[in-house]
């Protein structure tokens, strides 16, 4: 469970930060590489690619009326390239802006 | 043997099939490789070909029939992914049947489940054939108080 630093030229981490940016306006955006902590599960016992599970924090206007599944879809569709290429799974908080504000939950 | 399936698992509808033939002898030796998308060459032959019943049929099936379905990383009792075992760990919150397949068994039921929902990460959860999501959102149905509401009308587990 060695934590693998992602120093590549451009790391899977930078260019999902860029789609997200890009498309969705996102005014918060967090992403925290947690591969570590699953470089032993049964999945990915014999795969040797790091950048594989991502935390993502996301905060966007484009999520205003949209259900859970439809903010998450929204974010699976745009990172479908990396999803194919050995993404294996992000967790994502999906909100507006309107539902960060201190009085909502 | 029988943990591919959960309680209450309509067992008619996947296990003879899935453990037949060489994927049966296959299962353990393969069970890690199996997974995504990397070890395609290890995939056990086709053990569908022949049965006239496409995966997609069986993945629509298990939506049908089970009111809480659940397409896992390993087994409701022995989740092999963090997000797995949070969505049975919710679930489980809930007087309900829940029934449970482990795709890491089955490149190809991953492959047909992803194609079913048009998501590409595991777990998922169906009810009432209703796709519903991941363990993220689930999870937040939980907290809402929303997945109540949408398991109320299921009859409780035995």
């Amino acid at each position: 469970m060695s934590f693998r630093s992602t120093t590549t030229l451009l790391s899977r981490a930078t260019r999902i930060k860029s789609k997200l940016q890009s498309s969705l306006e996102a005014t918060v955006l967090e992403l925290d590489d947690v591969s570590y902590q699953h470089a032993g599960h049964a999945a990915m016992k014999e795969s040797s690619e790091n950048e594989t599970h991502f935390n993502l924090k996301i905060v966007s206007d484009k999520f205003e009326g949209q259900s859970l599944v439809k903010r998450h879809r929204m974010v699976y569709d745009l990172l479908s390239d990396e999803l194919q290429s050995g993404l294996h799974a992000l967790s994502i908080v999906a909100k507006t802006p309107k539902e960060i504000t201190p009085d909502a939950k | 043997m029988a943990t591919i399936l959960f309680k209450g698992i309509a067992a008619r509808s996947l296990t003879a099939r899935l453990t037949s033939s060489c994927y049966y002898g296959m299962r353990y030796s393969t069970k890690v490789s199996n997974d995504p998308d990397t070890h395609d060459d290890f995939k056990p032959a086709s053990k569908l070909e022949n049965s006239g019943t496409s995966l997609s049929d069986i993945v629509e099936q298990d939506v049908k029939d089970n009111p809480v379905m659940l397409y896992m990383k390993g087994v409701p009792d022995f989740p092999q992914c963090g997000f797995s075992s949070l969505a049975v760990k919710v679930l489980k919150q809930y007087d309900v049947p829940l029934s449970a397949r482990n795709i890491l068994e089955d490149p190809e039921l991953k492959n047909a489940v992803k194609a079913f929902s048009h998501w590409p990460t595991f777990p998922q959860v169906f009810i009432k054939g209703e796709f519903i999501g991941g363990s993220d959102i689930v999870l937040n149905m939980h907290q809402t108080g929303e997945l109540k509401e949408k398991l109320k009308d299921i009859v409780p587990k035995q």
